[in-house]
């Protein structure tokens, strides 16, 4: 299991900690999605886990072993597919594979072994003559993540994927992660696409601005408060007891022009439509939808994930 | 792991035509165009030069020509037992000869065909201060036989009245026949190539610096050097597997060089460059003690820089600076004290001194020591700040 607990970090001259108190676990073959607007603090938890950055606080375990002496076993157990195309442009899919393969320090059959089975598992086997700047933008993301699988890692830490791919290699991509999950690799993913991350993670921890906000199975996070759903509300002859009636159907809030209605988690949006048609109320606009991540996201952090 | 990076780093390096061709073609276009064109016209400061006399003539004219050669070019040095092992060592600029007959030579009315004065210089001496020299001597010899004439004339008009008259005869004024000068050289006649070779092939090889400086700083902002980090490879493999792979460039940048001196340049007309007699093992440690000062200094540039603009600009400019400083364009005794002085710590100073000390004064491998084991040291110690700065970023 990779264990992080309490990890704090303040850059040489930030007033601000760019991690503080975060705490995540990972066991081999779940998939975990970790999200957090830009400047969350997601790059530094990632260079933590790369060796790039010593612990200054809090501690990271690898089946309980110190990260540090785990990499210094073997380096190789947590690998990072990170968000930049990390590898030689000029340099053919074969030999960035077989530069890296002798980087993490293979050699021989097993290293010619590995790289056939990180380019089976990544579709690459038509393109590997190919220089790695001639692919498409799909193609490069695939050869980011071949080179990471390369030395059969126990973790596997995707930093977004799948930006600026096409429909069908992000398809391919997202069926490939979750078949490595599957097979019992621990994977942190994290992504702007919210509907990945729904689709794929089991377990999701939201930070923002160092700390974590909220962390759970991801089906438990949809049931609370911020995930339920919201109906905006304009009324065309608001009764002066407009908001006694809507509290009746769930946590009501009166905004400039209208009414906020954070609905109980039996009701649907039509049974309050048709009360406020029975009390002889017009309305003359509403706004509703079922929470999901992304709202539960904007919920918490009152930012978009590209902020 | 190591020999993987390194077929890495060729492979990104030969790969990238434009920086390819900055490597190979900047220096070679230097050296033949400088080889061919570079007559420039100096106003130097004579009397700085290191010279002695070797005086065989007692004589009164022998004193003019040594008092009116003081005078421009200031007091001489005494005397060197090895004289001319010091001229062709370079330690001594040049050294005059005034034969035993001069006095009688440079009066006399039919000259010998002898020459009665010598003039040698060091093999790097610089051919248009060469020239100069050659001229003052010969302007000076020409004064004196002159004056010299006048007045063995005037003394032929007072002959006795019953004597008979002296037949005319034609006198040659001009004395340049009893001057021959020199460049005294352990290896090779010294010529343009010979001279220019060793200065732009060193100069060249010091810009693999700005090459070395890019690549790694896209490497570094790909996050290519991150995951090699993560991966757990260490940054010393990191480094040196970029400097033994500079390191072959400069090698072959060194003879591809070497081979347009000694087979293209007296096919376009101009002097062939000579490796007769020259100290290999010398200077294979001259060449490797400069591509390790150039391949150090392109990591620490690199290591230093935060982006590819400020190595673009950082790299080529210390390469000029430096070359400037140290004696590639302009000799370094015709630069201000204070210069001299700074000129004396730069590495393409110590490179060219290393270079002239086995292309031409002939020098073996205990001759170049002092300057190949400054700049292995400045090698050393700029791969060690850029490991640092690797370390702590």
């Amino acid at each position: 299991m990779l264990q992080i607990s309490d990890l704090a970090y303040r850059y040489p001259g930030s007033k601000q900690p760019s991690l503080d108190g975060v705490s995540l676990s990972v066991y081999r073959g779940q998939l975990v999605g970790l999200l957090g607007p830009n400047g969350a603090g997601k790059t530094t938890l990632i260079s933590h886990l790369s060796g790039l950055l010593p612990l200054q606080k809090g501690t990271i375990t690898v089946d309980d072993l110190p990260l540090a002496k785990a990499r210094r076993a073997d380096p190789t157990r947590i690998a990072i597919a990170p968000q930049e195309y990390a590898f030689y442009p000029v340099l053919t899919v074969d030999e960035n594979l077989s530069c890296f393969a002798s980087a993490s320090g293979l050699s021989g059959r097993y290293k010619s072994k590995r790289v056939e089975t990180s380019i089976a598992a990544t579709q690459l086997a038509s393109h590997r003559g190919v220089r790695a700047q001639h692919l498409s933008g799909g193609l490069k993301r695939r050869l980011n993540l071949a080179i990471a699988l390369l030395p059969e890692p126990d973790f596997l830490l995707l930093d977004e994927p799948t930006v600026g791919v096409d429909p069908q290699s992000r398809a391919f991509l997202l069926s490939t992660i979750q078949q490595l999950a599957a097979a019992g690799m621990g994977v942190i993913y994290t992504s702007h696409y919210m509907e990945e991350i729904e689709a794929l993670a089991q377990e999701v921890t939201i930070i923002d601005h160092g700390k974590v906000l909220i962390q759970g199975r991801l089906d438990a996070l949809l049931n609370t408060d911020a995930a339920k759903t919201r109906v905006t509300l304009a009324l065309a002859n608001p009764p002066e007891n407009a908001a006694t009636i809507l509290a009746a159907y769930g946590d009501v809030a009166v905004t400039g022009d209208g009414f906020d209605v954070l609905l109980r988690p039996e009701v649907l949006p039509t049974t309050l439509f048709s009360a406020l048609s029975e009390a002889g109320i017009s309305i003359s606009h509403a706004q509703f939808g079922r929470q999901n991540l992304e709202n539960l996201f904007m919920a918490l952090t009152h930012r978009t994930l590209r902020d | 792991m190591f020999w993987a990076l390194i077929t890495k780093e060729l492979q990104s390096l030969f790969r990238d035509t434009h920086g390819l061709a900055a490597l190979f073609l900047m220096p070679m276009i230097f050296i033949i165009i400088m080889s061919l064109a570079l007559k420039n016209i100096y106003d130097p400061p004579l009397d700085s030069l290191s010279y002695a006399v070797v005086r065989l003539d007692d004589g009164k004219l022998a004193t003019e020509l040594i008092d009116s050669w003081v005078e421009d070019h200031g007091d001489p040095v005494a005397l060197p037992k090895h004289w001319r092992d010091e001229v062709m060592k370079g330690q001594l600029d040049y050294v005059i000869v005034i034969e035993k007959r001069f006095s009688e030579e440079i009066v006399a009315e039919k000259m010998g065909a002898e020459p009665c004065v010598r003039f040698f210089a060091k093999p790097q001496f610089e051919t248009s201060i060469y020239n100069l020299n050659k001229v003052n001597l010969a302007l000076i010899l020409n004064q004196l036989r002159s004056t010299a004439l006048v007045k063995t004339s005037r003394a032929k008009e007072f002959v006795p009245p019953n004597a008979p008259k002296p037949a005319n005869t034609d006198v040659e004024l001009a004395a340049d026949g009893l001057l021959e000068s020199e460049r005294l050289s352990a290896t090779a006649r010294p010529t343009s190539v010979q001279q220019n070779v060793p200065a732009w092939l060193m100069f060249g090889m010091f810009f693999v610096a700005g090459s070395i400086a890019n690549l790694f700083i896209q490497e570094r902002d790909s996050g290519t050097l991150s995951r090699l980090t993560s991966l757990g490879v260490p940054a010393w493999c990191i480094l040196w597997s970029k400097a033994v792979a500079y390191v072959m460039v400069n090698a072959l940048q060194a003879a591809s060089m070497l081979a347009i001196g000694v087979w293209l340049m007296p096919r376009i007309g101009g002097d062939s460059l000579s490796l007769a007699g020259i100290d290999w093992p010398a200077f294979v440690l001259v060449l490797g003690s400069i591509s390790s000062a150039a391949v150090g200094l392109g990591l620490m540039v690199a290591s230093l820089s935060q982006t590819h603009a400020q190595a673009a600009g950082v790299g080529p400019t210390l390469n000029i600076l430096m070359g400037g400083v140290g004696g590639v364009m302009v000799p370094t005794f015709v630069m201000p004290e204070v210069m001299q002085k700074i000129a004396a710590y730069s590495p393409m100073n110590w490179g060219l001194n290393g270079m002239h000390a086995v292309m031409l004064n002939g020098q073996g491998l205990s001759g170049v020591m002092p300057f190949a084991g400054k700049l292995f040291a400045f090698g050393l110690g700029t791969i060690a700040v850029a490991m640092l700065f690797v370390k702590r970023r």
